[in-house]
């Protein structure tokens, strides 16, 4: 995902962050149920989903459309995200600057972020500016404008925000590489932010043709998390975003992703002082009938310093300073799980690779152990207890499993999806998976000298 | 794929580990229950029943000033080795069980002390608290985890130098603090590890842990009587330290500028690090110095983000940080911007932050900023591990819970001309910035050579402990 904002906080466990929404399961005793959710959707189509919640005099709105970079084509690639930006930057009525600047004199803040599949525009500001945040948001549904001027001067902050997050940071360099060599025709295939030369040439006729298609209520899913009432969202919602019209949306005909028949490799070449690697196998979509099987399959091979990569890689062989297991994308179309290793810089990638790969044809072998998955399960409880920490969590959770796997309900259900899941699931998804056929390995290689171009 | 970690705009950097922590007009703290033991730990207790969860944090002072000079690294590596082996368990068992139970354990050290941070489900507390007993009081230090531990430590210095978003700080302290203990890295350098014994951690660990030394805050889903019971029994007898806790030393805020430049030459972009002294959290001017600070750059829509992002297009974001510690942390403005404009996005930030020291903040940015501040406070303590986390970091530096309860008050209360003052008093003049770049220094060498005399160094270079300023004003 590509977040508006910049942090200078977050770059140590971005990975574990991702495993997030998804992973839930029983909570003992009373806990939360679908009943305090309350949903509405208007005649336009917009639908509304609040979850009232008392603890702190605040609110979350996250306010999600279907649109994302699978939705582009070559050519406009990272189209999606920059997009995200414009919608903070004036429509008829609010001239450029002044959505960020009325949030925050009243004391809300902003963000939003771009993924493959979604862009979620989210608000966090005191209860008192309910209201405001309302008319703000359907205002940029209803009318962004485009000022010349601000479309270049964005384009610049996301080739910015491209130089940090990608091109001067060798793990994100490499992922965006095997991810390209991982899809060859779906466009899961391009990064989020865009590939350089689409940065250069987004067009205002781009930003146009995309909001009259994509941003329209019946593309949206708003969560609304915090000290509200349901009857004040949903009469605000009506007022605010009501007379907004329907647009009838393009059928959704992405090009699919053809089976691959052989191991891919892709190599980079460049300054550093650190060996990385990465191996990605294309797996199913989110919320298919695999999900928990492969949360717990993750979680079994990288999470925590008991986890399977972690005990050899690291801990045993010594081979590596950190690893990491991921699904990503997880979206509406089959993703990839990713095994991520940054190789010791005295150690060699041949040596990680051979190392990596005996594991996970071991764990294909004989699936996990009873006190493995026991593990695994634990964690998922002790993370869906986390994804309620706050209404921000909360919103996100829940947002996630009602946009991304179509119904909010299935948080609550999750519970006994989970401790369903046996080691013989387990090691089938784990043999289907770590195929070689079904392998992308790309490989970092570091060199002392940078050289001249 | 990257996804930032995002605090509301406001929130500087650190104040994740030790920081100003703030407080909501109507809205709460859970009560605490403060209870000295016999050897001098404080323990911080507070339930809070809203999901079956349990975090603590214990504090313990000592953190990299205690590091024996050359040894920078000693701190860190000794709590980091603190769960490689305690009690009857080995670092495998130890991760086992950690893992086994969907806990967090988290361990680390700062400039001023150690600590160890978790959270856990409360069915599992009993054995939580155990180990916690176990990793503060029985640590094993294995020698082969002493030197696994050692070599990660080496290469992940080494790997966190591929971006530079990950060491520019470090840099910056330690050319800004020079022979100050703050200008010691806490995580040592490569060279500084290479030397590290086994020894130097049992003596890290024999002259700085004991009970006297313990801050431990509780919080989450418990009967306080019952936890309270648990922890005498646990950490009543744990001995005293040898010695007093060190204290750092007051920093004096010296004159002139000068300039770091570290070599990175695959760059496309120009980190920099343009930073004064700043203030000690104890700071009378503390209050009017977070809003003067988040009015200039801590929120999207502060002065500086607006010059070199929002208006400028020159970067994707531009901030200020000021942590503070006992005595004087560093205030820091942070950006950075392809390498083509280094010069002219420094020289913007440097003109904003001129152009508000001397002309102050106006009276309606300071309203908005007043009331962009009590609005995102309320979710700085939302949950157990905040609400541990800011208890303990208060105790630490000797301040009351009334510091959180009344904040907003006291943010609404400040007046105009206190934020001047302290802007005049803190901000730098420009001709007293210490800046500190990570770029391609084949493109900006001639560039930065204007802002001050230029040491520069590869960032392949493993010595960060002993940088020698350029000249001698």
């Amino acid at each position: 995902m590509k977040h508006r904002q910049f942090s200078w906080i977050a770059i140590v466990s971005t990975l574990v962050l991702l495993a997030g929404p998804s992973r839930a399961a029983a909570p003992p005793g009373s806990g939360p149920s679908p009943r305090e959710i309350r949903t509405h959707v208007l005649a336009n189509g917009m639908k509304i989903l609040v979850w009232p919640d008392h603890d702190i005099p605040n609110v979350a709105v996250y306010d999600w459309f279907h649109v994302g970079s699978r939705n582009e084509r070559p050519g406009i690639t990272g189209l999606s995200h920059f997009f995200e930006h414009m919608m903070f930057n004036g429509s008829e009525h609010y001239p450029p600057g002044s959505f960020d600047r009325l949030m925050e004199q009243n004391g809300g803040s902003t963000n939003a972020f771009t993924s493959e599949d979604v862009t979620c525009y989210q608000d966090w500001f005191p209860k008192s500016i309910l209201e405001l945040v309302f008319r703000l948001e359907a205002d940029r549904i209803c009318c962004l404008s485009f000022d010349p001027k601000k479309v270049e001067s964005e384009r610049q902050v996301v080739y910015s925000e491209r130089r940090t997050s990608v091109d001067n940071d060798n793990e994100s360099l490499l992922d965006e590489q095997v991810q390209a060599a991982a899809y060859v025709g779906h466009p899961y295939h391009n990064p989020v932010i865009g590939w350089p030369g689409d940065i250069e040439r987004w067009t205002i006729d781009d930003l146009r043709a995309y909001f009259k298609v994509h941003y329209a209520p019946n593309n949206a899913t708003m969560i609304v998390v915090g000290d509200v009432t349901p009857e004040e969202v949903f009469r605000l919602a009506e007022q605010y975003f009501g007379p907004i019209p329907a647009v009838p949306q393009p059928t959704d005909r992405v090009t699919q992703e053809p089976p691959q028949v052989g191991e891919r490799r892709v190599s980079i070449r460049k300054f550093g002082q650190t060996p990385l690697l990465e191996m990605a196998f294309h797996t199913g979509a989110a919320g298919d009938k695999d999900a928990e099987a492969r949360d717990l399959l993750v979680d079994i091979l990288g999470s925590g310093e008991s986890s399977r990569l972690y005990r050899r890689l690291v801990d045993q062989d010594r081979l590596a300073i950190g690893v990491s297991a991921y699904v990503n994308p997880e979206g509406f179309d089959p993703g990839l799980i990713k095994l991520a290793v940054t190789v010791a810089p005295d150690k060699t990638l041949a040596a990680s690779e051979a190392a990596l790969l005996d594991e996970l044809s071991k764990l294909a072998a004989t699936g996990p152990t009873e006190q493995e998955l026991r593990k695994a399960k634990n964690g998922a409880l002790a993370g869906y207890w986390r994804g309620l920490k706050t209404i921000n969590a909360k919103a996100e959770v829940l947002g996630t499993y009602e946009v991304i796997e179509g119904d909010y309900r299935k948080l609550f259900t999750a519970p006994e999806r989970y401790e369903r899941v046996t080691r013989a699931e387990i090691q089938a998804l784990a043999r289907r998976t770590f195929d070689e056929k079904n392998r992308t390995v790309g490989t970092l290689v570091p060199e002392k000298e940078q050289a001249a171009r | 794929m990257i996804r930032s970690l995002r605090l509301a705009a406001a929130v500087p950097a650190l104040l994740l580990l030790l920081g100003s922590p703030r407080a909501a007009s109507g809205f709460d703290l859970p009560r605490t229950r403060e209870v000295r033991l016999p050897n001098g730990a404080l323990v911080i207790l507070a339930e809070k029943h809203d999901i079956p969860m349990i975090a603590f944090r214990a504090i313990l002072r000592c953190g990299g000033l205690a590091d024996a000079p050359g040894k920078e690294g000693e701190a860190a590596i000794t709590v980091g080795l603190l769960r490689k082996g305690a009690g009857k368990r080995t670092a495998q068992e130890i991760a086992a069980l950690v893992d086994g139970l969907g806990a967090d354990l988290d361990t680390g050290a700062g400039l001023e002390h150690s600590y160890i941070a978790g959270e856990f489900m409360s069915r599992d507390q009993g054995v939580m608290l155990d180990l916690l007993a176990d990793l503060l009081r029985r640590p094993a230090f294995p020698q082969e985890e002493f030197e696994k531990l050692k070599s990660q430590t080496i290469d992940g210095i080494k790997a966190d130098k591929d971006d530079p978003r990950n060491v520019i700080g470090e840099y910056g302290y330690a050319f800004l603090y020079g022979d100050h203990p703050y200008g010691r890295p806490v995580d040592g350098d490569e060279a500084t590890n290479r030397g590290l014994t086994r020894d130097d951690v049992l003596r890290y660990y024999r002259e700085n842990y004991g009970g006297d030394r313990l801050i431990l805050s509780v919080v989450g889903d418990f009967s306080a009587p019952t936890m309270e019971t648990r922890i005498r029994a646990k950490f009543s007898d744990w001995a005293k330290a040898p010695g007093p806790a060190p204290q750092a030393p007051p920093v004096t805020r010296g004159a002139g500028h000068r300039v770091l430049l570290v070599d990175k030459p695959d760059a496309t972009q120009t980190y920099f690090w343009l930073a004064t002294i700043g203030v000690a959290r104890s700071d009378p001017d503390r209050v009017a110095l977070d809003i003067a600070n988040t009015a200039y750059g801590g929120r999207y829509t502060s002065i500086l983000n607006t010059a070199l992002r929002i208006e400028g297009g020159l970067t994707y974001g531009a901030a200020i940080r000021g942590p503070r510690y006992t005595q004087a942390g560093p205030l820091a403005v942070i950006s950075y911007t392809k390498t083509e404009t280094t010069g002219k996005a420094v020289d913007l930030a440097l003109e904003t932050l001129e152009s508000v020291r001397r002309a102050g903040i106006d009276s309606t940015a300071l309203v908005a900023t007043k009331t962009f501040m009590v609005g995102q406070f309320p979710p700085r303590l939302e949950t157990e591990d905040q609400i541990a986390g800011s208890l303990a970091d208060l105790a630490f530096y000797g301040l009351e819970k009334e510091e959180l309860e009344h904040y907003t008050d006291r943010v609404l209360a400040t007046r105009p001309e206190e934020v001047k003052r302290v802007l005049e008093r803190v901000y730098p003049p420009s001709e007293d910035i210490t800046y500190v770049f990570v770029g391609k220094a084949a493109a900006i060498r001639s560039v930065v050579r204007k802002y001050g005399p230029v040491t520069e160094v590869p960032i392949t270079d493993p010595m960060l402990s002993r940088l020698e300023p350029a000249a001698k004003r």
